[in-house]
């Protein structure tokens, strides 16, 4: 294992160089470019907002901030997923040429994610502190760890979905769906209380995903860190995937390529 | 000293006759029956012994699918042995599929540094190899360019300069002696033989006979996934041109 990592860090050169890339790539055109790739979360928040600030008389400016956040970290969730599925395939003439430890295409997309990520949670910032104040600004240091957790579950995942998708072909067609279902298992349109109050708080305990919601927003929302219940929930939520890619990968990576 | 050391390897591949299953299909049979007759057992390598020693050039012949390249990637580390025993004594360059694994939307020089990295090179050690690579490959000001636009002989020119950047160890060639327009070749020929001369042992597949008679000093010639002869360079070769002579009935 510590092995293994040594080895992802030795080509850091290269798997860095990549994910710079793709970021140029995402981002060209500089100021408009990153503005247009944050637009989707910031578009969708503008709709659902006119929805639900209509029908249901949601408070716009606790539920503007508190949507975006929660989409924007879906957002993470969606791209490692999907792009995960295809990370071996789009580096198969890699993989064909070099022996380079595997685990280094599904960081790329992971990394890549990640500094959209933080990106667009600084978006978030902006709004929350136009719209509450500078509150907050003591228990930011609290968005560390969750980031930290977050990456691992999202390289985790991605090594686990692009191992799946190279041995089944419907892999990103069940991933679709899955995500969809998930979008609205999780508390991202709805606040986590809603379910707490009607006594399913164990379903939430469940669920990961919520936990990583919470790690993100309270600090954020309302200026507090969050419990350690979450903390250890979000742990455990990373290190189960982490530990089915470790085994994944030590049972079939070296004969990965004879399926791409 | 011997660099490269295997013993009794074999590699079976298993191959789905109609691409890649279903996760719902496989679901669904796993709880009938195995989906079995969609896998095909093809078995690449049977048999192979082989040591390479210190300062010794090696040829591989035979027919289109004889099992030649799996045996390069299975030397190189990207293929793993299904049985027996793989050593490897030092560090592994290898030179195939060269011409893909672009970052399509990067320019000339990205990629140099991109494919360099994966070499094990350093931004820093990088900064001094990028010039004399850029160079080589003549390709001037193209490099400014995103690759996407290169023609497939342009492509080829610069994965042969970055590929051959290096300082090789062990050097893994295949099929590369044509790269390129016909004043290239002439480069790129000379570089590979001062490549060869540097290496601590060479492994070269060729379909030209004259290349490896000039390049190396010893020959193995495979037949179906098996090595049928192994000697000095020219017998194996007069023996694998001349398939009427007397070492048929080895071969068969």
């Amino acid at each position: 294992m510590q092995g293994y990592l040594s080895r992802v860090w030795t080509l850091r050169y290269f798997w860095w160089a990549l994910v710079r890339n793709d970021l140029r790539k995402r981002y060209r055109g500089s100021a408009i470019g990153m503005g247009w790739s944050l637009l989707q979360p910031i578009a969708m928040t503008v709709v659902l907002c006119t929805v639900f600030c209509q029908i249901f008389h949601a408070d716009l400016k606790t539920y503007a901030p508190f949507l975006l956040s929660g989409l924007t970290v879906w957002g993470f969730i969606t791209a490692v997923m999907t792009q995960g599925c295809q990370c071996f395939f789009s580096s198969e003439a890699y993989i064909r040429q070099h022996p380079a430890p595997l685990a280094i295409y599904p960081l790329r997309v992971t990394l890549g994610a990640s500094i959209h990520l933080v990106l667009g949670l600084l978006v978030v910032l902006s709004l929350a502190w136009c719209l509450h104040g500078l509150d907050n600004l003591r228990v930011l240091i609290g968005l560390l760890p969750a980031l930290m957790l977050l990456l691992i579950f999202g390289w985790s995942l991605a090594i686990c979905m692009g191992v799946v998708n190279v041995l089944f072909q419907d892999t990103t067609h069940l991933t679709e769906i899955l995500l969809q279902i998930l979008f609205y298992l999780t508390p991202i349109l709805y606040p986590a209380d809603l379910l707490r109050q009607r006594h399913l708080a164990w379903f939430l305990g469940m669920n990961p995903l919520a936990a990583f919601l919470e790690l993100v927003r309270l600090p954020i929302l309302e200026a507090r860190l969050p419990p350690w219940q979450a903390f250890a929930l979000a742990g455990a939520g990373a290190l189960l995937p982490a530990a089915v890619a470790a085994l994944l990968l030590s049972r079939i990576e070296r004969r990965l390529v004879f399926y791409l | 000293m011997t660099l490269i050391d295997l013993e009794n390897v074999g590699l079976v591949f298993h191959v789905r006759r109609h691409g890649r299953v279903a996760l719902k299909e496989y679901l669904l049979a796993g709880l009938f029956r195995r989906p079995r007759e969609n896998i095909m057992e093809v078995r690449a390598l049977e048999g192979i012994n082989l040591q390479v020693g210190e300062g010794e050039r090696l040829g591989i012949v035979g027919s289109n699918g004889a099992g030649k390249s799996t045996l390069l990637k299975l030397l190189a580390g990207i293929y793993p042995p299904t049985t027996g025993r793989r050593e490897v004594r030092g560090r592994i360059s290898s030179l195939f599929e060269i011409s893909l694994g672009f970052e399509s939307d990067a320019t000339g020089w990205e990629n140099i540094a991109f494919r360099g990295y994966l070499q094990g090179e350093t931004p820093r050690s990088i900064r001094e190899k990028i010039k004399p690579i850029a160079e080589f490959s003549e390709l001037g000001k193209f490099l400014d360019m995103p690759v996407r636009y290169y023609s497939a002989g342009m492509m080829i020119r610069l994965a042969f300069s970055i590929a051959t950047a290096v300082e090789p160890e062990i050097l893994i060639v295949d099929e590369i002696l044509a790269a390129g327009d016909a004043a290239f070749q002439v480069k790129a020929r000379q570089r590979m033989t001062s490549l060869i001369a540097r290496a601590r042992a060479v492994i070269v597949v060729s379909h030209d006979m004259k290349a490896i008679s000039q390049l190396c000093d010893r020959a193995i010639w495979m037949d179906r996934g098996r090595i049928c002869r192994d000697g000095p360079a020219d017998e194996v070769i007069e023996a694998y041109t001349n398939p009427s002579g007397p070492t048929k009935r080895q071969a068969a």
